[in-house]
């Protein structure tokens, strides 16, 4: 089969322009105009500051922004770095932009900058988000440096988190690919990500990557891919996470649709890697964490578990296609119970993940109405949890996340079981 | 000899055709040391007679102009630079007669000759000195500066910070403190004392008056001091400069003075007045900025500090080289650069001196004949009279280990037999021991050997240096920077009056393709300047060109 | 009159005899056909499942994206399906076969209608089936969209969505076998209402977001439940 050449003729060229590159910095946009340009600089002034000798460039894959975007980014610079840095640049900084595509998730753009990241030989490549406001040029720094100098090949990154903040990752996502994949990630659907040359000459060839991911779902699929692949994982604290668009708080529904449908496609695909995996690895974590206690998230409880209780009641003969008899009546159980003594147990809540990625794995019933039928079970497992941690300190509510996560692990063995049924 | 003699009679005049007064503007200045040339005698030392002996050699290789260094009377405590007669030579190198002899072969060959001029100081063995300090009411006291306190002038920075405490030293004969922005060996003349000024012109005059070309003029921006200055570029110090500019002028016209000011562009332009002060200056900042750009491979460097270059008056030009008999100085780059410069180029320490590195180009250039083609090519190309180091056109090795900057000041190698053919005095005599390492050592670099093929080094800068010539737009063209996009490719045209010149050069040590927005010179056909093959004709299409590693064209742009 | 009755009645239970004893074998022999139909059916169904199985059949599908339509409409895969529908077949086929050993001349008459009938009747049983599953699927996305909505009576939309979608595929299958024909014209109206509300709850929740906005920019931003929802949903990744 002859391969299709999928780069525009004007990114290669400029990307001929570019030549070969130690640094490759990544930054798909869609219609970012009022942020991009801080990022830009940010991201710049970090190259400059920390890889002053290293060759480096930003691409930026752009979705067909109507506002300006691409100008913006073109446009961004910085009139003194005297000032900012108290020393020039030795080297000229190239900033490549160019159109994909189609909209959908951020597969395309991921695929242009794995494709650029192999064409120019870069060694370590970093991906970040166009509407982060809390970006310094330390991030930049923190996520290349363990692949550059210490021979990784994925950063993740640990964002500080204000409690009850990502709560889909510390339920879900983070104790699952820990029981899974064996590698303790804290956040395995961080926004921003690295990875060496080698990695991404991988991702660019796995055929798992034509998969259409939405939204975040190809993060999902980075991370997991690497962990599969046998790759060098780590993790780099990076600080508070600010961005300007709040694209989470558009919808519970979607997000798990997205990100939770993703990580089961993914557990598919890569059913050979986890299905044989044994224990769990800690990941070296760089950086500097300041213990900083932020404030609680604000959540309506009360409204979660209203809906998870309704939730349970209404969708008893969609759940019974999903969930074992036993699970099931467990939850029919505990949704019975007073608000205030209500708790969805830890494992109980595992073994219904657990039920739910295998159901999706043997299509039980519709992938995306079983999705739909996760959301209100996890609306309750958010009410149990913040009424359980609602007084509590930070450590001890890692310490209670620390209980899930074993109970995720203990009962690894009964997801290995439930995939590999035969129906 | 206590006052400069008249001069003397039998001066040699310039043969060559009433020269065009603009010649230096097109020079390709060959820099050399009598000293380690050739020895005539036997004595281990270089001499005039014996550089006689090798001006064929000179003339052969190219070059228009030679820069002598300082060949005078000298205690020989700073390579020369301490002066202890101004009107006379070093007997080791000669005398006034074969200089004269050496000026009238020279100028037959249509070489010029150029000679130092150290007027910011003498030596402490100097007679003026001497008298000076013999009593407070000498006449010649205030020819030098001097105080009863060490706190005149505070805060001017100290050059030579390895060895100086003060600028201030003490001098116990006439109990009182004297000024030297140098070592404390070299009182600094003093020119605000009108005395001082005549006496300079009349040194002037001997040397012009006998047939040296030009002068090069040193450590020009210290020559007078001013209490709450930094005593440095000061109005006074162009005064002096005009006072002997004017002279040269009037007696002189076609004599060339060269600035020896290592500053900023932006500082040295001011001595280049409105066209009458010196007529050219060395330009610092660009030669370690072309080292960085073929390391860096990035252009950005070189692009950077020529922008920052101010333009200067018609009838001035900038000197520019990328070796000389100092260390490479790492004065005019920024912390940042120069510890880049210092780990890629002198990753042993040894090899750093001062404020810079002190090696030759082949070794810096690790002997690679690619990247001293490219060095050489940007040398020959950008704006400026090029010098070339001697040695540098065979690819002369060093040796770190001589001390100070002795080590690129060793004999020049002239074949693969005795002494490299530099003497015939016993090895152990030489005033500096040849190189003997086996890539960079006598036996494998040598004239001789290259002169046998046409592919040597030697043949080839002698055809760089021919082809140069064959086009003012080198010389005196203006520079126009084309940006591909490509930043490991440098390339601009050059251009003056129907001449224009392309070139391109890749300083990336792979190969790269490049695309040149040539639309201005639509219908021009790029003739290749080496071989003379024409390439296909402009377009209105990006121009697209692919280069060897460090390889780099050089195109006459024709309407044909 | 006894003797009349007597042989009338011998006559009769001879007649009777000689119709059951003329009967029970090919009543016997239809038993046995279904029977053996049945068997073959599901063994040819069997058989084909294993052999589609290994030729990996779905997989073939895969790529083209039919299994995800199939699964998209609850319906089981491909391979799954093919050999349902073959061992119905089979068996069907055995079925007529019986009832015309039977050699019941009506019966006879009546198996060849059904059988011309039968194309319109397969289309018909199609309609239904796909209707069922139609409205299976139909009904559960309402459902779960309700439920996710946080609506009032998920059961009762999903509910309502199911027997609308089962009506029209019941009036236009009864419409196929030619069982009145003003059903056509009443279950394209039905139709038409059906898309249209299925529309409107479509764009009901796939909107609400921006009906919510819209709502809470021309009421007074200060409503404390509305805030406090909007904490709810944006804290989860």
């Amino acid at each position: 089969m002859a391969e299709e050449s999928f780069l525009s003729d004007d990114f290669v060229s400029q990307l001929t322009a570019v030549g070969e590159v130690d640094i490759l910095v990544g930054l798909p946009t869609l219609n970012n105009r009022d942020t991009v340009q801080r990022v830009v600089n940010a991201i710049i002034v970090g190259l400059v500051k920390y890889y002053p000798r290293e060759r480096c460039a930003l691409i930026n894959p752009d979705g067909g922004s109507k506002d300006g975007t691409t100008e913006a980014v073109q446009a961004a610079s910085i009139p003194d770095f005297r000032a900012v840095l108290a020393s020039n640049p030795l080297r000229t900084m190239h900033v490549v932009s160019a159109q994909y595509p189609g909209v959908r998730g951020q597969n395309e753009a991921l695929r242009m900058l794995f494709a650029a990241a192999d064409l120019l030989g870069a060694k370590a490549c970093a991906l970040f988000s166009p509407d982060l406001e809390s970006l310094t040029p330390e991030w930049l720094d923190a996520m290349v440096r363990p692949v550059l100098k210490d021979g990784h090949d994925f950063v993740a990154p640990v964002y500080q988190r204000r409690r009850f903040d990502g709560l889909l990752v510390k339920n879900v996502l983070h104790p699952l690919i820990r029981a899974a994949y064996g590698y303790q990630v804290e956040e395995p659907v961080g926004r921003e990500a690295a990875f060496s040359g080698r990695l991404a000459a991988y991702f660019l060839g796995d055929e798992s990557r034509r998969e259409d991911f939405p939204g975040l779902g190809a993060h999902v699929w980075m991370t997991t891919a690497a962990m599969a692949g046998g790759f060098r994982v780590c993790q780099a604290f990076l600080g508070p996470r600010v961005a300007a668009s709040k694209r989470s708080a558009l919808d519970l529904n979607t997000t798990i649709q997205e990100i939770g449908g993703s990580l089961f496609r993914c557990m598919e695909i890569q059913q050979a890697y986890w299905t044989s995996r044994q224990g769990c690895e800690q990941v070296p974590t760089f950086g500097f964490q300041p213990v900083l206690d932020l404030d609680p998230l604000r959540i309506d409880r009360r409204r979660m578990y209203q809906m998870f209780r309704t939730g349970v009641d209404q969708l008893e003969s969609v759940l019974e296609k999903i969930l074992s008899p036993a699970t099931l009546q467990a939850i029919g159980e505990i949704s019975k119970a007073e608000e205030r003594h209500f708790r969805f147990p830890d494992d109980l809540w595992a073994k219904t993940i657990y039920e739910f990625a295998s159901s999706y794995h043997h299509s039980a019933i519709n992938r995306d109405h079983l999705l739909q039928a996760l959301t209100p079970l996890y609306r309750g497992r958010v009410s149990s949890f913040i009424l359980e941690n609602a007084g509590a300190e930070a450590e001890e509510v890692e310490r209670k996340l620390d209980l899930l996560r074993q109970d995720y692990e203990r009962l690894k063995p009964y997801l290995v079981e439930a995939w590999n049924r035969q129906t | 000899m206590s006052t400069t003699s008249a001069p003397p009679s039998t001066a040699v005049t310039p043969p060559y055709p009433a020269a065009d007064p603009l010649w230096y503007k097109d020079a390709v200045i060959y820099e050399l040391h009598p000293r380690a040339f050739n020895d005539s005698n036997g004595d281990g030392i270089g001499d005039f007679p014996g550089l006689l002996q090798k001006l064929d050699y000179v003339q052969d290789l190219g070059v228009t102009a030679v820069w002598l260094l300082p060949f005078y009377p000298s205690p020989l405590k700073d390579g020369g630079y301490d002066i202890s007669d101004y009107t006379g030579i070093n007997p080791s190198y000669g005398t006034l007669n074969d200089f004269r002899e050496l000026l009238e072969q020279a100028h037959r060959r249509n070489l010029r000759v150029i000679t130092e001029l150290v007027i910011n100081h003498t030596s402490d063995q100097h007679p003026w000195f001497q008298e000076a300090r013999s009593s407070r009411d000498n006449p010649r006291r205030n020819w030098y500066v001097w105080s009863d306190t060490d706190d005149r002038y505070r805060g001017v920075r100290i050059i030579f910070k390895d060895t100086e405490l003060s600028n201030w030293s003490w001098d116990p004969i006439s109990k009182s403190y004297y000024w030297h922005r140098f070592f404390g060996h070299q009182p600094d003349l003093n020119f605000d004392n009108p005395e001082v000024r005549e006496e300079m012109w009349k040194v002037m005059q001997f040397w012009a008056e006998m047939g040296v070309d030009g002068f090069r003029v040193d450590a020009v921006p210290y020559l007078v001091e001013r209490e709450g200055t930094s005593c440095e570029n000061l109005p006074e110090t162009h005064e002096v400069v005009k006072f002997l500019r004017r002279r040269l002028d009037e007696k002189y016209p076609t004599r060339f003075l060269l600035a020896e000011a290592n500053q900023w562009p932006a500082d040295v332009r001011p001595y280049f007045g409105d066209g009458d002060e010196f007529h050219m200056a060395f330009h610092f900042p660009l030669m370690p900025r072309m080292f960085m750009a073929v390391k860096l491979e990035d252009r950005k460097p070189i692009i950077d500090i020529l922008q920052q270059t101010p333009d200067i008056p018609e009838n001035c030009q900038w000197g520019i080289f990328l070796r000389n008999h100092d260390e490479l100085t790492l004065e005019m780059v920024s912390d940042e650069e120069r510890d880049y410069m210092y780990d890629m180029y002198a990753l042993d320490s040894g090899a750093r001196l001062n404020l810079g590195i002190r090696r030759r180009l082949a070794p810096l250039m690790e002997n690679d004949r690619r990247r001293l083609e490219l060095m050489n090519g940007m040398l020959m190309s950008l704006p400026g009279s090029p010098v070339l180091y001697y040695g540098d056109e065979i690819g002369m090795g060093d040796n770190i280990f001589l001390g100070d900057r002795n080590g690129v000041r060793t004999p020049m190698q002239w074949s693969g037999g005795w002494n490299a053919g530099f003497s015939v005095a016993d090895p152990e005599r030489l005033y500096l021991p040849l190189l003997s390492n086996p890539v960079y050592g006598y036996q494998t670099v040598n004239v001789e050997a290259q002169r046998r093929s046409d592919h040597s080094l030697l043949s080839w800068m002698k055809r760089l240096i021919r082809v140069r010539k064959s086009s003012r737009a080198f010389s005196r063209g203006r520079i126009e920077f084309l940006q591909p996009r490509n930043h490991r490719v440098f390339a601009y045209i050059r251009e003056t009056g129907n001449e224009r010149v392309l070139v391109v050069n890749n300083l990336s040590r792979a190969a790269q393709a490049v695309e040149l927005d040539l639309r201005t010179f639509e219908g021009y056909i790029p003739v290749e300047m080496f071989g003379g093959n024409p390439f296909p004709r402009i377009g209105r299409l990006p121009y697209l060109l692919t280069l060897g590693p460090y390889h780099f064209y050089w195109f006459r742009l024709r309407r044909l | 009159m006894n003797e009349l009755v007597v042989r009338n009645l011998r006559e009769a239970l001879t007649a009777v005899s000689q119709i059951v004893a003329q009967a029970l074998p090919r009543v016997l022999a239809m038993v046995i056909i279904i029977a053996v139909g049945w068997l073959i059916a599901w063994i040819v169904e069997v058989i084909l499942r294993r052999l589609l199985l290994l030729a990996r059949f779905n997989r073939l599908f895969e790529s083209k994206g039919v299994t995800r339509a199939l699964s998209l409409a609850a319906l089981p895969s491909p391979s799954e399906m093919i050999s349902r529908i073959v061992f119905w077949i089979v068996w069907v086929s055995f079925i007529m076969a019986g009832v015309n050993a039977l050699g019941v001349v009506a019966l006879q008459r009546e198996v060849a209608d059904f059988v011309s009938l039968l194309p319109q009747f397969v289309v018909a049983v199609l309609i239904i089936f796909i209707g069922v599953l139609a409205a299976n699927f139909f009904s559960r996305a309402a459902l779960l969209a309700a439920v996710n909505a946080n609506s009032p009576s998920p059961r009762l939309v999903s509910g309502f969505v199911r027997f609308l979608i089962l009506l029209v595929a019941i009036a236009m299958a009864l419409e196929r076998i030619g069982l009145g024909y003003g059903v056509v014209l009443v279950a394209f109206g039905f139709l038409f209402g059906a898309i249209m509300i299925g529309l409107a709850i479509a764009f009901g929740l796939g909107g609400r977001h921006i009906a919510r906005r819209i709502l809470e920019r021309r009421f007074a931003a200060g409503n404390r439940d509305r805030r406090e929802e909007k904490d709810d949903e944006g804290s989860h990744l």
